[in-house]
C-alpha cells in the first residue's frame, strides 16, 4: 500500500492529484494506493480573475468554485490545514490534531500569500486587488468613485506571485479612466524595485514605450519601506517619499507559516527543491511544487501545473515500476494584459531567456481561452492540449 | 559590518536582481552583499541598480563561469 499526501488544493495540488488519480486508478481501486488532499478551504478561486473583478467589475461568484466539484474521483479530500510535515518519519499532522497521518510520498503545494508585516502601514493604506475575490470586488466600487487624483501602483516588495500582474493593474487602471473620459484628471505612477518597468529586458522593450504613450509615469529602483496611511505617503528604503491619493501595490509574499524554520526550507520558509525533478533537497519521498518552492522563476499557475505533472509522472513511474523519469523545463507563460483587448506573454525556460512578444488580440484571446478551460484543466481534461501547446517544454524526458 | 552571501547561480533575469533586492532589504548601511550569478546580465543590472539606489558597486570578477559581484550597502536612510 502506498499513501500519497498532497498539501494544498490550489492549482498545483489539484492538477497533481487529478493526474495521479487518473494514472493510478487501477491501483486505487485495488486498494494499493491512496491519495489524500489536505486544505481547509472549501472554495477555490481563479486568481488571475481578481484583475477582472477589481478593474472591470466582474462578479466574484464567476471566479469561484466549491472544492468538492474540483476534486477528482479516487482522491480523498480532508478539509484541514497541515501544520507539520515530518519527512524523515513520513507523517503529517493537521492543525490542532495529534494524529500522525503516514505517507509514502508527500507533495507540498501550499502556495504563497501576502506578507503585510514586511511593510509597515501598507495593509491599512493598500487597495489590494491581488489576494482574494471579495477584496478585489471592493476595489471596483472604489475606483468607480474616483474622479481625479494621483494613483500609485506597482510592486510593493519581493517575491510576489504572477510577475506581470502589477503591470497589468497599471494598464487596466489606465483603460478604466480612459473609457470614463477622465484619464487626464488621474495621474498614474508605477513603482518597482527593479531597474526596468518589467524586470526582463525583452518584455520591458515592449511595454516601456506603451507606458510613455499612455502617460503612465514610472519610478524604478524604488524599494518601498513604509507607508503612512494618514499622510498618504510611501517612503523607500533610501528615504525618498512619494505622495499618493490611492495606492494599489502588489504586496510581497510569504510561504505557509508551518514551513518557516523547517529543515526543508530556506530562511524565509520557501521549500528548497531540485529545480528539475522538484524533490525536496535531501529527501527522495518529498516534493514541493508551485509558489511555495524556492525556485527563482515566476510564481505562477503554469509552473505549478507543469511541475505537478512532472512529479505525478515520476511517482507513477516508481509505483508502477516503469521507472519513467521526467524533468521540469522551467517553462513560464504568464499572460500580461495590456488593456483594450490586447495581451503579451512572458515566455521562457531554464535554457531560453524571456522572448519578446508584442501585445496582440490573438494573445488576449488565448488568455480568455485559458479562463474558460481553467476549472476543467484542474481535473486534467485538457492535458492533451497543454502537451500540444508546450511541446518539448511540457517536460523533459 | 556583515557580509551577506547570495548564491544566484542557475537563475536568470530577474533571479539575481530579485535575490539582491531581498538581501538588501535585510542589510544595513556598511554591510557587503556578495552576489554570485552565472547570468552575465547580472553585472550590468546590479551596476544600474546601485547607481539608481545610491549603493556602492564595489566590483565584479569572473570565477569559474560565474560572476562574483560585490556591493556595499550605503544607500539606506539612516
Ligand atoms: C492577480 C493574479 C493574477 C495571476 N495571473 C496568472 C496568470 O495569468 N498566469 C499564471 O500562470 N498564474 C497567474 N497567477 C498566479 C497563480 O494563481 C498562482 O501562481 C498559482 O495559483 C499557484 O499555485 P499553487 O498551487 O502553488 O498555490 P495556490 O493555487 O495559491 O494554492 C495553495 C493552496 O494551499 C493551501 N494551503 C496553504 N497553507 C496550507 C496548509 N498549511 N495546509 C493545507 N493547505 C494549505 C491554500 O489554502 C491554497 O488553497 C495570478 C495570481 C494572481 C494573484
Amino acid at each position: 500500500m502506498k499513501n500519497i499526501a498532497i498539501i494544498g488544493s490550489g492549482a498545483g495540488g489539484l492538477i497533481t492529484s487529478s493526474k495521479l488519480s487518473k494514472d493510478l486508478s487501477k491501483e486505487i481501486k485495488n486498494g494499493e494506493v491512496t491519495i489524500t488532499l489536505f486544505d481547509k478551504k472549501r472554495e477555490q478561486e481563479f486568481q488571475p480573475g481578481y484583475l477582472e473583478v477589481a478593474f472591470r467589475g466582474t462578479d466574484p461568484s464567476k471566479i469561484r468554485r466549491p472544492v468538492k466539484k474540483l476534486v477528482s474521483p479516487g482522491v480523498k479530500m480532508v478539509y484541514d490545514n497541515v501544520e507539520k510535515v515530518d519527512l524523515a518519519n513520513r507523517y503529517v499532522k493537521t492543525e490542532g490534531s495529534s494524529e500522525k497521518i503516514n505517507f509514502d510520498y508527500v507533495i507540498i503545494s501550499t502556495g504563497s500569500s501576502p506578507d503585510y508585516d514586511q511593510i509597515d502601514g501598507l495593509k491599512q493604506a493598500n487597495m489590494d486587488f491581488h489576494t482574494d475575490a471579495y477584496n478585489a470586488s471592493l476595489i471596483y466600487n472604489r475606483i468607480s468613485s474616483i474622479k481625479s487624483g494621483k494613483i500609485v501602483v506597482g510592486i510593493g516588495g519581493l517575491p510576489y506571485k504572477c510577475p506581470p500582474s502589477p503591470n497589468e493593474s497599471a494598464f487596466m487602471l489606465h483603460e478604466h479612466f480612459r473609457k470614463k473620459g477622465i484619464r487626464d484628471d488621474v495621474e498614474i505612477i508605477y513603482v518597482t524595485p527593479f531597474t526596468r518597468i518589467y524586470s526582463a529586458e525583452s518584455i520591458n522593450e515592449v511595454i516601456e514605450p506603451m507606458y510613455e504613450r499612455r502617460d503612465i509615469e514610472s519610478i524604478t529602483a524604488f524599494n518601498t519601506d513604509t507607508v503612512d496611511a494618514e499622510k498618504k505617503e510611501i517612503t523607500s528604503l533610501e528615504g525618498e517619499t512619494l505622495k499618493y491619493d490611492y495606492l494599489f501595490l502588489t504586496p510581497p509574499h510569504k510561504p505557509a507559516g508551518f514551513l518557516k524554520g523547517s529543515d526543508m526550507s530556506d530562511e524565509d520558509g520557501w521549500v528548497k527543491v531540485d529545480k528539475k525533478d522538484l524533490h525536496i533537497t535531501t529527501y527522495d519521498n518529498g516534493f514541493a511544487i508551485g509558489d511555495t518552492t524556492n525556485i527563482p522563476i515566476s510564481k505562477a499557475g503554469v509552473e505549478a501545473h507543469l511541475e505537478g505533472i512532472v512529479v505525478a509522472n515520476n511517482i507513477v513511474g516508481e509505483i508502477t515500476g516503469t521507472g519513467q523519469k521526467y524533468k521540469f523545463t522551467g517553462r513560464t507563460q504568464c499572460s500580461m494584459e495590456t488593456g483594450f483587448h490586447k495581451a503579451t506573454f512572458v515566455v521562457g525556460t531554464y535554457d531560453r531567456p524571456v522572448e519578446k512578444i508584442e501585445p496582440s488580440t490573438m494573445n488576449y484571446m488565448e488568455k480568455k481561452v485559458m479562463e474558460k478551460i481553467y476549472w476543467g484543466s484542474l481535473h486534467g481534461h485538457y492535458e492533451w492540449l497543454f502537451k500540444y501547446h508546450f511541446k518539448k517544454d511540457y517536460f523533459e524526458e | 559590518m556583515t557580509t551577506l552571501n547570495v548564491d544566484s547561480r542557475g537563475t536568470a533575469c530577474p533571479g539575481p536582481i530579485t535575490d539582491l533586492i531581498r538581501a538588501y532589504k535585510k542589510a544595513q548601511n556598511g554591510d557587503l552583499i556578495v552576489l554570485v550569478a552565472n547570468d552575465p546580465g547580472a553585472v550590468p543590472d546590479s551596476k544600474a541598480w546601485c547607481e539608481r539606489t545610491r549603493n556602492e558597486f564595489v566590483g565584479s570578477k569572473e570565477i569559474e563561469n560565474s560572476f562574483e559581484i560585490t556591493i556595499r550597502v550605503t544607500g539606506k536612510k539612516a
